[in-house]
Parts: C-alpha cells; structure tokens; sequence
C-alpha cells in the first residue's frame, strides 16, 4: 500500500544531486562576475546604493561584496572568502573571489565528465601544495629599510586603485603609518597593529594632495571652555584620565534622609568638595592639557580654567590609548594615584585648529610616535570613503611586507608561471587526478585573461604570447601590463606583490572551491522552531497521509 | 482529500477521538517509508566518497556538513518515526562520536526489511526476539574474531584511526597531515583518573578554535590553553613569564551589596565614606591577590576600569569575562583554584598563594585579526588547543565537527585498545557469520536473523555505490572472502578484507590502514538494532489534533 508519508516539513527546497552542484558553481561564478570588470589597473568603479539610500562608490572586492544582499548559500559562502582575504592580508579581495570562481567553472566540465567530485578536490589539493612551492620558488626578499623600493611595492599594489591618480602620495600615506605604528616585540618579532594605532581621519574639504601622516594625534573634540582655555601650547604636559570628573553615585544604593537644613548644604558642600579635591590633585601635578574618557562637570572646568589647564572631555577610548602611545603618557584611573611618570611630554605641540565647520584638536610633533592618525581631505564624503579603503589596503600591504618581505611580480606573472608548472607537472601524474589537477593550473590563468580584458586587449593573442613567454622560459616573471595590455616582463616594469597576498589568494580560493564542490545536497528553507504550523497549508500536508475524512480541516 | 479505505475510519468514530489514527500494517509501512526517507537523505554522505549537504535555514545562514548527526538535526524532520532516527543520531553522537550516518542507515535497513517479513504473516515479536539475538552474537562475534588488539600494530593505528574518521570529511585530503594533528593533540591530553588509576584522554580538554583566514594546512596545535580574548588594558604587557595565574570567579567592580539592600545614610559625611569604601574593598582585594605573587589574573566577571591601574603597574595580565568553562580547564591545566570568594573562617578576606597556578608563559598573540591571549607551558599539561584555519566560517564549522568526530574516535581507540577493519569488512564477516548461525536455528527467528544479515551489507553497498562502483560485483567478492575467512583456518587473515573505493577492489584493510574503533562498531548496532526495534513495535499511532478552543 502506497501512502504519501511526509517525513520533513513541507515548507523545505531540496536540490539534490547535479543539480545542486552545477547550482553552486553558477552562483559561485555569477558573483565572480560581479566584480570581474574592477580587477586590474584599468579597473572601473562600482556605485552601491545601499538600504538607508546611502552611496558607496569603490572598486574594493571586500567592500562592493559586503553590500550586495546575495539569496544563493553558495554565493553567501564566496563572499566571506573576500572577508576573510581582507582581514587576514588587507590586499587581493578582487583576485580571491575571480579565482575561486573559475576553479568552479573548471570543474563544470569535469564534473560532466563523471569525475567524481572527491577526486577534483583531491586534484586541487595536490595543485595548492605544489602551486605554494612554485610561488615560493619565484618569490625574493627585499630590504624593507630602503624606502625608494618599499614605495615602488606599496604603489604597485594600490596602481588599481582610484587614488592612483594621485601618485605615490597614498603609498607614502600608507609607508610612513606603517612605520610609525610598527614595534619590536622582542625575539625578532615585530608587532605592526593598524587597527588600534592608526586612525584614519577624514575630513570633507580640501585637496586630496592635502593628506598627510601626523607624527602624533587628532581628534574631532574641543576644549571644554572655548575661548578661556588656552588652545595652543607648546610642549605641552599631557595627563590622560578615565575617570568622570563630576560627582558620581555610589554603586551601592544609599538613600539619606535629611532632616535639618544644615545637613543639605553640608551634602552640596560634600559634592562640590569631591569635585575639588580631584581637581587640585590634578592641579598639583601642573599638567598643560587634561583629557578625560568621561564626563567633566562645569565646576571641574572652572578650577581648570583658573589654573590655566585645557581640558578635554568624553574622548573615546581608543582615541585616547592612541594619545597615550604617542606622548608616552598613562592613563590613569584615578586622581588620587596620578604620579609624575603618568604625564605625557613627549608632544611638540598640542593645538585646536577650525578646519570648515568644525574644531579639531592636534596632539602632534611628538618624540616618539608610537600611535598616528592619517588625516585625509578630499571632495566629498563618498571621495573620501573610497580613499580610505584605498590607503586602508596600502597599509595592508604595508604592513605584510614589513612582517615579510618578500615578493613576487605581479601583472599576472606569477599565476602565469604557476599555471605552466603545474600543467608540466599534471603530464606526468597518473590517474584520474590529474584532470583536476591541470584544471586548477589552468584557472589561475584567469588573473591575467581578466587583467587583459579589462584593459581592452586583444585577450587570445596576448595569453596566447604570455603562454609561449612562459613556456620558453619557466618561471619566469613575464606578465601582463595592464595599462596597455602588453607582455612585459614585470622586472623592467616594477609591479611586484607580497608574497604573503599571492599565497593567501590562491589557498583561500582553492579551499573553498574544494568545500563548495563537495556539496551534493542543499536543503533551504528550514524553518525554525519558533513557527507554528498554519493550520490551513501545513494541514493540508499532513491529511495526506490521514485515513479519516471525517475529520479534515477544510482548505 | 480522498478516504482512504480501511477499518481505521469505523474505530475512530466509535472511539471519539480529537484526531486521527492508523493501526496495523498501515502505520508499519508508513514508519518503514518514513525511516527510508531519513536514510536516503543521509545516505550520499557515507563514506571516503561521500559528499556534503548544504542546509540553509529560513533566515539564510548556511551550514555545510558530513556528519548525518548534524544533518538531521538541522532538518526539521516531522515524522514521528523518523524523529526516533534522528535522536538515534544523536545518541551515536553523545556515545562514539562518529559512526552517525551509519547508524541511521542500518536502522532504517533493519526497519525496512522487518516491514517485509510482518508482510510475510510474521508476527513482530518474533523478528525483535530474533534481531536482538543476531545483535548479541554479532557482537560477541567482533569482539572473539574481528577486533584487533592495538599493541600489536603501534602508533600507526592511531593515526590510521583518525584517517579513516576523516576521510569522509572535508578535511580528507590532507587526512596525513590532520590525522597527525588529532593524534598528537589527544595524546597531549593524557590523564590518569585519580579514582581508579584509569587512563582517560577527555576530549573536552582540547579547545578547538576558529579562525579564518590561510589555509586548511596551516591549522596548528597551540603548545597550551589559547583565550579568544584580548587583555583588558593596552598598558598590560604582552608577554609574562613564569606566569603565576590567578582564575577568579568574581568580580572586581566596585563592591556592591546583593540584593538591592538600602543604606539609610543620616550623617551626609557617611555618605561619602561608603563612597570611599566602595572602591578600596576592590582595590584592597587587586593589592592582596598582586601581593600573593599573581602576575596573571584570569575573571569569569568583570574588572574596573580604574582597577585596571593596578595590573598596569604590576606588570601584571588580567583578562575579563573568561568564559568559565575555559577558565575550569586553565585552572585544571595550570593547577590554580578558581577562588569564588576571598573570605576565610576569620571573616577577614586573604588570598592563598598556593590557589596559583603555574604556566611557564603567559602571551597576548595575534591570531588573523585577533589577539588571543595565549597559557603556554602550564604545570600539568593537560590541556592543548588546536587551532584551525581555513577559507570561511562554514569550512572552518564543518572542520570543527570532522575533527571533534575523529578525536572520539582515537580516544575510543586508546581507552579500549581494539580495532576493527573499515571499508565494510565488519559488515560483509557479519553478514557470512549471521546467515551460518540463522540455518542452526530451527525457529521462526532464523529468518529474522537471516534479514539482519542482509540488513548488514547495506553499508559496504552504499559505499561502493557513493564510489560509483559495482556494488553487487564487490559485494560478492567480498562475502566470498569473509566466507573462506570463516571456514577454513588458514585463511584467516582474509577477516580483514574490505573494499578499496578509489580503485573499486577488495584488499586488507589493516594493511591499508583503514581501522575503526570495535567499539564504535559495536555501539552503532547495538544503537541501531534498539532504534529499529522501539520503530517495529509500534502497531498504532495516534494523533491528536490541536483543541478547538485555540484556533478560534
């Protein structure tokens, strides 16, 4: 007997099989489209409008990714590979997603050869490990002391970018953070922390050539009591403090009943007293500007002004951790425990400047800046964003240099060199594996296609001379310019990588194509506990498999 | 919607039940279907060639699996009967740790085939009295002649063991290098039972952490306990060595009554001293815990910001809001005492320095974006964190569960110490042994027993089928092997055949190193023989429809 059995909930979509798979690597491949057209000097912008109606422009993979809303699991999965890409290397977002998107479309036509889909995965596997040595092999390293050569990386880098136009400025925007910020650990060890120790600043108004890298520090805050504190000191002494400096309750709660008159003044007396005490602590120590994480009370602020002492008030933490680093002062917790040492000297120059509408007060000239804030003016808000991002993957690059610095060329030379390597190799390999194994050769040559076509070259004749270039000559550093969109040999031309962005491309796309190809099954639609079944649809589901009739709910 | 026909409808009216019920063969089929139904969704992923499930949930967050446990938690199964299968997953889960997709599907097989033999006007209670038999010797027959003493094949087990757990999984092609991982993380995390003398390797000890960004190879063992968290204050140095942990479980805020107790101040200048005294009751406690020598302090809670000085000044680490469980197994780790309260019998508030705990380094390392706060070198070494890298959060997930399934699985290899061939050797000699032992019965379990024979080919079969292999071909090959291996004593060693998937032959699976834990062979019959049971015995189901009242 044959009776409807429904064992899931009604409301799921399953694709199963080829279906699934082949569903994947479209998805996988649409997204790859998306930003296929920004890769490369020859790069075009995208403009994002996002939900509250405001606009992105960028050609940043990571940041045009994040905001496209995408349904398909397979394409959600690809995205997060250009997170990933971004926050581990800063650099690369574009090429991660063109990559891992082509090595799907190189399984298609394995995958319709009945390759089974573990097999492709261990041929790609075997092609990750051996493209890694390859690379290696090709890469050298270079002295990061010697600036000339560090811009010509870092500009090489961000030559995709829409502040190319610009210079070097970015690159040298991007070095000199990097520099700044940057901290030996001990043990050969050096610790560069961008995210916490170089603030960008951006400020509408101005040329971008305006930008520069403060030895020092600049927030949006002004002194508390404009025009009565000083805002301008030279040398100043810096005190830093987390603690409000206005009357704060108790933890505990404490009622008191007051009874007779004298008891109300003597309880105003005890705030204002507290208040004061702090204040002439502080004083005592004879510090020129005092800044503060919380509140400041207008009464704080008087004493202040008589003694001659700026104040600043509500600053953000990191703000003032950055502060901190860069005049060498602590931050201190309370006014009872303030000692000589906590003072920051180590600043040239404290000053609030009017920059358009706003106050900005710059803490700068310092010694020793451990801590910098990269001010950036520009047009418009939308300018600047771009801007940003771009200097934001300057110092990416930057910075993985300095950890390690070795390189690669660029221009489509590597993946070039890898693909020619690996298909030699695939020759001699036996078994079905090595189908997988060239096709994750032959996918890396779409960096260089992608970088032809975007600059408009004729793309067959161009590959098919790069090819021959490399087959002449393994390993070599022919690539191509994407300016012009001829084979060169990346030596003479002076485009170079990291290293650290060329490897974590090809392993990130490699493994998640690995993940995404293995997926035969996709259930979506699950829904969760928290939905009750409607009695009208979900009831009808359910009366299938029910024998009495007298008891159906009508539809 | 149609009647169906059937003596159910005349029950229903007479009994006046709020809804409906089937009975008898009715309900067997449809529990047997439902079951199947289970079975095929997992089926693909049995296996070295199995493939993975992509499950999207209704707000759109993706999971990507192997393992039938997770699989079926995450579809919403609706069947009753197929609910059963689902917790029986679970159950594997709880109890082996890996073997979940074949649990169900040789439940569902038993079930399936059960079903028939009802058809054939046996009644059910034969065929569970005969099931449960065919289980009994089934195990008794892995214990006596397939299982394999670990002694006698080394280290290599081990690492043969978690290869085959993981070659199923995502992280099967690079099986060398994660089982040489899993191996040594378990074996880090050895320790011997103070109750008994037993030696036990608890899983839990190894904190698996995710991070993404490299690749799947560049997944390490951290040498100790790693914190996903930062230290509380930038001042705080990076590095402490000859680290002396402090694990608190409370919390250095200003101190605050429980309780919302109200103080009724008279005096104004008291107001100001309990003020005052809010503060130093902290900062008196931070002096006496810096004094007994801590230059690490771990908290479950919170730590004042203006507490924070201290530390700073100290040169001392402190991290807030630990999650407690890692804050146990570092105090475990490290052979501190978590101190939930510093009060003594005299009432006054001490700290005793042989509450610390020891770690040769305490380190504040940058992990992809990260810092983590890192315990190397702790005293007693007991636990061990094995970080994983890899391309996204649903790899990095589905990484976690394939090494959570084979870290059980050398821990059950190394607290039981025997192995069995994989690759459905176990299944095929089962089979051979069953069939023998069903004709010396002459009552009518023989063909329950001879159906539970069957019933334990149908893993080598979806094995060689997810291979695309001929399976009835291999699957005689491989009976035929296990049938000489039964009966004539020189051939012994051919009990160890089992299908090799890629090249699609049968060969010596323990010279392959393909090795399974017995144990988890035997728990996943057992468990499977128990949940096709509990299903057969159902000759009724009712189902009661929601009150009236509530959809009014």
């Amino acid at each position: 007997m044959q009776l409807p059995v429904t064992v899931l909930n009604a409301s799921t979509k399953r694709d199963t099989g080829k279906k699934a798979q082949l569903g994947n690597i479209t998805a996988a491949k649409a997204v790859a489209d998306i930003i296929r057209t920004t890769l490369g000097p020859r790069s075009m912008l995208k403009m994002l409008l996002d939900a509250n109606g405001g606009i992105i422009l960028t050609n940043d993979g990571n940041a045009i990714l994040r905001e496209i809303d995408v349904s398909h699991p397979a394409a959600k999965s690809m995205i997060q590979l250009s997170r990933t890409q971004d926050e581990e290397v800063g650099d690369g977002t574009t090429s991660v997603i063109i990559l891992a998107g082509e090595l799907l479309h190189m399984a298609e036509p394995l995958l319709a050869k009945n390759l089974h889909p573990t097999v492709i995965c261990k041929g790609y596997a075997r092609g990750l490990e051996d493209a890694v040595k390859i690379v290696e092999g090709m890469s050298f390293p270079i002295d990061i002391n010697d600036r000339s050569q560090m811009l010509k990386v870092v500009n090489s880098c961000i030559a995709t970018k829409f502040t190319h136009r610009f210079g070097t400025l970015m690159a040298e925007l991007a070095l000199d953070a990097v520099q700044t910020v940057q901290v030996d650990i001990g043990s050969g060890l050096k610790d560069i922390d961008i995210k916490n120790y170089a603030k960008v600043e951006k400020i509408p108004g101005g040329t971008i050539e305006d930008c520069r890298v403060l030895k020092g520090v600049m927030f949006n805050k002004d002194v508390v009591v404009p025009g009565r504190m000083r805002r301008k000191i030279m040398n100043p002494r810096i005190l830093l403090l987390d603690c409000p400096l206005e009357y704060k309750k108790g933890e505990n709660q404490t009622n008191v009943e007051i009874t007779k008159e004298e008891d109300w003044a003597a309880l105003l007396k005890a705030e204002e007293e507290s208040i004061r005490r702090q204040c002439d602590q502080i004083i005592s120590f004879k510090p020129d500007v005092v800044v503060t994480e919380k509140g400041l009370s207008d009464l704080a602020a008087h004493f202040f002004t008589k003694a001659g002492i700026s104040a600043i008030r509500r600053l953000r933490k990191t703000d003032n951790n950055r502060i901190a680093r860069a005049c060498g002062a602590t931050i201190v917790n309370r006014t009872e425990e303030i000692r000589e040492s906590d003072i920051g000297t180590g600043a040239g120059l404290f000053e609030v400047v009017q920059i358009a509408d706003e106050f900005f007060t710059f803490i700068v000239d310092c010694k020793e800046p451990k801590a910098c804030t990269v001010l950036l003016r520009g047009a418009s808000r939308d300018i600047l964003n771009e801007v940003e991002r771009n200097l934001v993957d300057a110092m990416g690059v930057a910075r993985n240099i300095c950890i390690d610095p070795r390189l690669v060329p660029g221009g489509g030379a590597c993946e070039m060199a890898v693909s020619r390597g690996l298909s030699d190799r695939a020759s001699s390999m036996q078994g079905t594996e090595s189908w997988a194994y060239k096709a994750a050769g032959q996918a890396l040559e779409v960096i260089p296609r992608t970088l032809t076509q975007n600059c408009g070259a004729n793309v067959i004749r161009t590959l098919t001379k790069l090819r021959a270039r490399h087959a002449d000559e393994p390993g070599c550093s022919w690539g191509i310019n994407g300016d012009t969109g001829e084979v060169v040999d990346m030596k003479e031309l002076g485009i170079w990588e990291p290293l650290a962005v060329k490897l974590q491309t090809i392993k990130t796309s490699i493994d998640s194509a690995k993940m995404l190809l293995r997926i035969d099954d996709i259930v979506s639609g699950i829904s969760k506990k928290s939905s009750v079944p409607k009695p009208g649809k979900q009831g009808a589901e359910v009366e299938d498999e029910n024998v009495d009739s007298e008891r159906m709910i009508n539809e | 919607m149609l009647a169906q026909p059937g003596q159910q409808g005349g029950n229903n009216a007479r009994l006046q039940i709020q809804g409906e019920r089937q009975s008898g063969q009715d309900v067997r089929t449809q529990n047997a279907l439902a079951v199947s139904a289970i079975a095929n969704i997992v089926k693909t992923s049995l296996g070295p060639v199995g493939l993975d499930k992509m499950l999207v949930d209704d707000v759109g967050e993706v999971t990507v699996t192997n393992d039938g446990a997770t699989i079926l938690k995450l579809l919403e199964v609706e069947h009753p009967a197929a609910k059963i299968l689902v917790e029986l997953a679970e159950l594997q889960d709880a109890e082996v740790g890996d073997g979940t997709t074949s649990v169900v599907i040789l439940a569902a097989e038993l079930l399936k085939r059960a079903n028939e033999l009802v058809k054939n006007q046996i009644h059910p209670t034969n065929i569970i009295s005969g099931y449960r038999l065919a289980m009994r010797e089934a195990c008794k027959f892995i214990d006596a002649h397939m299982a394999i003493k670990t002694e006698t094949l080394g280290k290599e087990t081990l690492i043969n063991c978690a290869k085959t757990a993981m070659s199923s999984k995502i992280v099967g092609s690079d099986d060398d290098f994660f089982a040489q991982l899993v191996v040594d993380a378990m074996l880090s995390v050895k320790t011997i039972s103070e109750l008994n003398g037993n030696v036990l390797y608890p899983v839990q000890s190894i904190n698996v952490l995710k991070a993404h960004g490299k690749s799947a190879r560049e997944s390490c063992l951290l040498n100790g306990y790693a914190l996903n968290l930062a230290r509380a204050a930038q001042g705080m140095p990076r590095r402490v060595q000859q680290a002396k942990i402090a694990c608190l479980d409370m919390n250095l805020m200003k101190a605050r009554m429980m309780m919302g107790v109200q103080v009724l101040v008279s005096d104004p200048k008291e107001l100001e001293k309990i003020r005052e005294r809010e503060f130093d009751i902290t900062s008196e406690r931070i002096k006496m815990i810096l004094a007994a020598g801590a230059n690490v302090i771990l908290t479950t809670k919170g730590i004042d910001d203006t507490a924070l000085k201290y530390f700073v000044e100290a040169g001392a680490i402190a991290c807030r809001r630990v999650p407690k469980d890692d804050l146990k197994r570092i105090a475990k780790s490290t052979g501190a005492t978590v101190i939930v309260s510093m009060a003594d019998m005299e009432g006054n508030e001490t700290f005793d320095p042989s509450a610390l705990g020891y770690a040769e380094e305490v380190v504040e390392e940058r992990v992809a974006d990260d810092n983590m706060v890192m315990v190397k070198g702790s005293k007693l070494a007991r636990a061990t964190t094995m970080l994983l890298r890899g391309a996204n959060d649903y790899m990095l997930d589905e990484m976690d569960r394939a090494i959570h399934d084979s870290l059980c699985v050398v821990k059950r290899v190394l607290e039981s110490g025997k192995v069995v061939a994989g690759g459905g050797a176990v299944e095929a000699a089962l089979s051979v042994f069953l069939e023998n032992f069903a004709t010396t019965l002459g009552s009518r379990e023989q063909l329950a027993i001879g159906e539970f024979a069957n019933s334990a080919l149908v893993l080598p079969k979806t094995l060689a089928v997810n291979a695309a292999k001929d399976a009835t071909e291999l699957i005689a090959a491989l009976r035929a092997f296990h049938y000489k291996a039964q009966t004539s004593p020189d051939c012994k060693h051919m009990a160890q055949f089992g299908l090799d998937l890629v090249e699609g032959k049968v060969r010596n699976n323990v010279e392959a190193g393909v090795l399974e834990p017995s144990m988890s062979k035997v728990k996943m019959i057992q468990f499977a023989t128990e949940a096709a049971i509990t299903i057969l015995r159902i000759d009724d189901l009712i189902r009661l429809q929601p009150s009236q009242d509530d959809q009014e």
